[in-house]
């Protein structure tokens, strides 16, 4: 019986010890020899493994920055400015600041204002609509509204709203990963400065169609009419194929083009609101225009609450 | 205009589905249990009813309140598994048996994986083989209770393999094969007659379920490997007649080695499945300690359906 | 023995409803919309402009690249516009509209029944009039077909096969000109067979339409009479098996040869081409009129037999105006498709019009179409089982959902020739085509990047 144990005790020593000096000199043989600041920049990073930032993980993103000379091409969507500091100190060189992004979606064909003349029966993936058809309304370029964006969203930060069909970003949320602009085979979604205190104004539509045709589709399409293009003071917006684009890197948040635009394709989101005067219902044109803009931002307030 | 329906085709479909499949399943077990219910009564019917109720209870509760996705009682699979599992106990099996039984089946081997298409073990297989490692008394007391009708020879509470691996082979005495095939085998209500699962196997194979190459090659594989070992010496090894037509190798064969989420995709992933099964299943009747192996054949081999199913692909088209 | 393919294939209800009724000739519209885009490839470029006067016949588009066609109109009348038009599907395409006047042919073109059998000599004459005629393939893929009939030089035919399969259900526009035309098609075939130079021409049909291979066998008969080289036409009884009218399928059943993975059919030597194309390519070679009119079948278990039609319709005509002719929509169809039931599209846009390549107009009913939930895979092995081309259908769907490229890429995703036999025969209607239709596009555009950069 002794025997025994004392049998089983010492082969197991001497395995152990025999796979110990093994396992030491692989380790020593097999080693990598990697540069240590690559473990310290992938500590700061999120870890989200999102691949917004173009490399394959974070790993890979911390080994590019730990290579290349300088920042500049490089950018962690997801930590932002304040990740990128850090990493900078990390690696001890300078890095500039980027304007924070949001996701923004650019289609207001909700099923009031785009009316549904088709049903779709298939597997619920905008990529299979896409290849099969235009798409359930008159628009060839609206939301497909099967949620291939809200599938993609490693952050929870963008959701179907079943009353429009449309999807909505959480900008609280979104980390301008980019996942969901990839995701999107109509390419409605679009990565845009998030802008102070996270005011912006963008064109809702992506319809390249004719004024007519446009409209007819959808009433809230932009028909491509330029006003906004003329109004504009500061260059910023252009019109192509029958569609308007603000240049955000131009744009000063003026709102002149809200309220020339005749289809209200263009959003003006979390402006302060303006309360209507007293007696702004009788009043010129250009106040009911203000009015109905305050009313635009309201609804935009208001989902952002939900 | 109302709208038009817009999808991808095909634009139609086979009437086919999972719950007209299960439910042919089903159909096909009926022969059986109308044989054992006929020759065991009362209480094999109290069994068959325990088993099925709770198995489908089991199925709802847990896919309700655990798993709270979609709701899988529909679809008959929980009937099939209850039924099978009746069919895989003694008569004698006390109602608490059967619950436990049906609560390792569906609870344990089928829930536990993910439902529906994600277990790895037949559900009903390891319900009985819990309980026969749990309560080998209770499951290996094959003593008749009293039927409808009078027929069953079983008053010695053994089955003829059992006989065999406690006796030897000269315990046996004569043994009439006509009767076999018809009703008069001593053991669980699924193995009493094989004409009732033959039939439930030409229906199966009519409608279109199953394919025959797991279950023939079943068949094949015990008749060939208990006939050489028959004529090598026919005084230690009982003959492939007999090992075909006892024990659980019909109802096995037919419908637990041919249930579709624990078996090979293709069809020569089937025969070697097959084959695995009858190989394992008369090694363990000639030279294991248990009289019978198929339960234990089964499960094995259902362990080795990934890997099958891994490297017996079907032939493409234009890859030589 | 009956020849079949030997791999999968399934077996769905042909409901051949229309079979017996005869090609009627649909009136024309007052304006019709000729695409631009009516066949593979590039689509035509417009040669009218608004305010133009075409006759029947006459070239209004011409082809934009090496796989394009000509585009004729149909009509004699004035143009009103060339413009963007929504398709079937929805998407914008250049569509020439005009508004009809009356119907006068171009010169030169033979409009009498009269059957011409003598086939001109001159390979290159007959090349030419099959693409100065705008003949493309239309049996569904609409690939130009003097582009099929010029195989490279390196690669020889040894057989030219004409599907008269018709294996879709429903379908029956093939069925009636194999009975009503059967002398045209053979010496279509005829002409064909010259030009590829092949020994042996089979017309493949399969078992479910014994008029149509009596028709063409007496054809042939009455041919091999006039000259020995229709002594080598033969027509073959085929099983009934959904794909049989799949290529590849159709050649294996033929010559028990497989084309190789990304293969074309020139590659074991043999030439497809549907008998509507042979037809056309009969008007174009032999009495030298232009593609502008094929037969469509309107169908559908909801639609009474007295509505079921197969229309010889000039290309152009809306859809709306030929539903009009049936008198509307029936009541209980919810989809339309052009096309089978199997490989069809659903039209979302009845405003569209009618293209060369519209074999249908089928309605089904929401009990016949509907998809229904989709629930857990059984692994039962269905779907593989049914694959024509041997793929494992539940695999893709599981590798394709995880966006694993390689493993689809390993496990032949792009052979799959979207039959739809695996999401038809799914006992879990789990959308399976749907979803690997996706990933086999995805495949192959990584496969020709690849080969793109070597």
């Amino acid at each position: 019986m002794t025997t025994t144990i004392i049998w089983t005790i010492a082969i197991i020593t001497i395995l152990g010890a025999l796979l110990a000096v093994v396992l030491f000199f692989v380790a020593k043989k097999f080693k990598v020899e990697e540069d240590p600041r690559i473990d310290e920049v992938e500590k700061v990073l999120p870890g989200a493994n999102c691949g917004g930032c173009g490399h394959a993980g974070c790993r890979a993103f911390a080994q590019s920055c730990v290579e290349a000379p300088n920042l500049d091409n490089n950018f962690c969507p997801v930590g932002g400015n304040e990740t990128m500091k850090k990493v900078a100190a990390v690696l001890g060189v300078e890095v500039k600041e980027k304007a924070p992004m949001v996701a923004v979606v650019r289609c207001n064909g909700t099923c009031e204002n785009r009316p549904r003349i088709n049903e779709y029966g298939g597997y619920a993936s905008c990529r299979v609509k896409a290849a099969l058809y235009s798409g359930d309304t008159g628009c060839s370029f609206g939301c497909l509204g099967c949620g291939d964006c809200v599938a993609a969203c490693q952050f929870d930060a963008i959701h179907m709203n079943p009353e429009t069909g449309l999807p909505e970003v959480d900008q609280e949320k979104c980390t301008a990963c980019g996942a969901c602009v990839k995701a999107c085979p109509k390419a409605i979604i679009e990565l845009r400065n998030k802008g102070p205190r996270n005011m912006r104004v963008f064109v809702s539509c992506v319809n390249k169609d004719k004024g007519g045709v446009a409209r007819k589709a959808c009433s809230a399409a932009c028909i491509g009419c330029g006003k906004c293009a003329k109004v504009c003071p500061h260059g910023a917006i252009t019109v192509e194929n029958n569609l308007a684009y603000i240049d955000f890197t131009k744009c000063k948040l003026c709102k002149k083009c809200v309220a020339e635009c005749p289809t209200g394709a263009i959003h003006a989101v979390n402006f302060p609101v303006v309360k209507p005067k007293p007696a702004a219902p009788a009043a010129a044109p250009v106040q009911a225009a203000a009015a109905q803009d305050a009313k635009v931002e309201n609804n935009e307030q208001v989902k952002k609450e939900e | 205009m109302n709208k038009l329906l817009v999808s991808p085709s095909p634009h139609i479909h086979t009437r086919t589905s999972t719950a007209s499949l299960m439910r042919d399943v089903v159909i096909a077990l009926l022969p059986a249990v109308i044989v054992s219910v006929l020759f065991y009564g009362w209480s094999e019917l109290m069994i068959l009813g325990v088993s099925v109720v709770s198995c489908i209870l089991l199925e709802y509760l847990i896919t309700r309140f655990l798993l709270k996705g979609k709701n899988t009682v529909c679809d008959w699979s929980a009937a099939v598994t209850g039924v099978l599992l009746a069919l895989n106990l003694p008569a004698t099996s006390p109602w608490w048996m059967v619950l436990i039984g049906a609560v390792v089946a569906i609870g344990v081997a089928k829930m536990t994986f993910g439902g529906l298409g994600q277990n790895l073990f037949n559900p009903a297989l390891v319900g009985r083989v819990f309980l026969l490692i749990s309560f080998p008394a209770a499951m290996t007391d094959w003593s008749a209770t009293k039927g409808f009708i009078s027929g069953v020879d079983a008053s010695s509470g053994a089955t003829p393999l059992g006989i065999v691996k406690e006796g030897g082979i000269e315990a046996l005495g004569n043994v009439d094969y006509l009767n076999m095939l018809f009703m008069n085998i001593g053991g669980s209500a699924g193995e009493l007659s094989a004409i009732a699962i033959i039939l439930g196997f030409i229906y199966l194979l009519a409608r279109r379920v199953i394919r025959p190459h797991i279950t023939l090659s079943i068949w094949a594989t015990v008749f060939v490997f208990s006939g050489i070992m028959w004529l090598v010496n026919p005084a230690e090894y009982t003959d492939p007649v007999f090992n075909l037509l006892t024990g659980g190798i019909l109802l096995g064969s037919v419908f637990m080695a041919t249930d579709y989420v624990t078996s090979p995709m293709s069809a020569k992933g089937g025969i070697i499945f097959g084959v695995g099964i009858g190989l394992i299943t008369m090694l363990i009747r000639y030279f294991g300690s248990f009289p019978e192996g198929m339960s234990f054949a089964i499960l094995i081999m259902n362990s080795t359906v990934p890997l099958i199913n891994k490297f017996c692909k079907s032939k493409k088209y234009g890859r030589a | 023995m009956k020849k079949t393919f030997s791999i999968g294939g399934i077996h769905p209800n042909d409901s051949k409803i229309s079979t017996n009724c005869p090609i009627e000739v649909l009136p024309a519209p007052s304006v019709v919309y000729i695409s631009m885009a009516q066949h593979l490839g590039a689509p035509a470029t417009p040669v009218v402009a608004a305010g133009d006067r075409v006759r029947t016949g006459q070239v209004i588009g011409e082809p934009a690249g090496f796989i394009s066609a000509f585009v004729h109109s149909s009509v004699t009348g004035t143009v009103k516009s060339v413009a963007p038009r929504k398709d079937l599907a929805g998407n914008n395409v250049m569509h020439v509209e005009i508004a009809v006047e009356e119907d006068e042919w171009v010169d030169g073109v033979d409009n009498s029944d009269m059957i011409v059998r003598e086939i001109p000599k001159d390979n290159k004459v007959i090349v030419d009039r099959i693409k100065a005629c705008g003949v493309v393939g239309l049996g569904g893929a609409t690939f130009p077909t003097h582009v099929k009939l010029c195989p490279p030089p390196d690669k020889k035919a040894e057989v030219l096969i004409l599907n008269g399969a018709e294996c879709e259900p429903y379908l029956t526009s093939d069925y009636r000109i194999m009975i009503e035309k059967p002398e045209q098609i053979v010496i279509g075939a005829g002409i064909m067979q010259q030009v590829l130079g092949v020994p042996r021409a089979v017309i493949g049909v399969e078992e479910n339409k014994p008029k149509a291979i009596e028709a063409l066998k007496a054809a042939v008969e009455k041919l091999k009479v006039l000259s020995a080289s229709y002594s080598r036409i033969e027509v073959m009884t085929l099983k009934k098996k959904y794909p049989q009218g799949g290529e590849k399928q159709l050649i294996e059943a033929v010559t028990h040869r497989e084309v190789k993975s990304m293969g074309l059919p020139i590659d074991v030597g043999a030439v497809v081409q549907n008998v509507a194309t042979s037809l056309a390519v009969y008007d174009a070679v032999q009495k030298n009129k232009p593609l502008t009119t094929n037969t469509l079948t309107v169908t559908g278990d909801c639609l009474p037999g007295s509505k079921q039609r197969n229309y010889l319709f000039r290309i152009g005509t809306p859809l709306s105006f030929i539903i009009e002719k049936i008198g509307g929509i029936p009541e209980d169809a919810v989809k339309v498709v052009s096309g089978g039931p199997m490989m069809g599209k659903a039209i979302s846009n009845l405003d569209a019009t009618a293209v060369k390549g519209s074999s249908s107009l089928l309605f089904l009913t929401a009990e016949q179409t509907v998809r229904k939930p989709e629930s857990n895979c059984i692994r039962c092995g269905k779907c593989a089982e049914a694959c024509p081309m041997g793929l494992e259908p539940f695999l893709l769907n599981k590798l394709a959902r995880n966006g694993m490229m390689e493993e689809l890429e390993d496990n032949a995703v792009q052979d799959c020739i979207e039959c739809g036999c695996c999401l038809y025969s799914c006992p879990a209607n789990i959308p399976l085509l749907d979803v690997i239709r996706i990933a086999k596009g995805d495949v192959i555009r990584i496969i020709r990047g690849r080969s793109a950069k070597k």
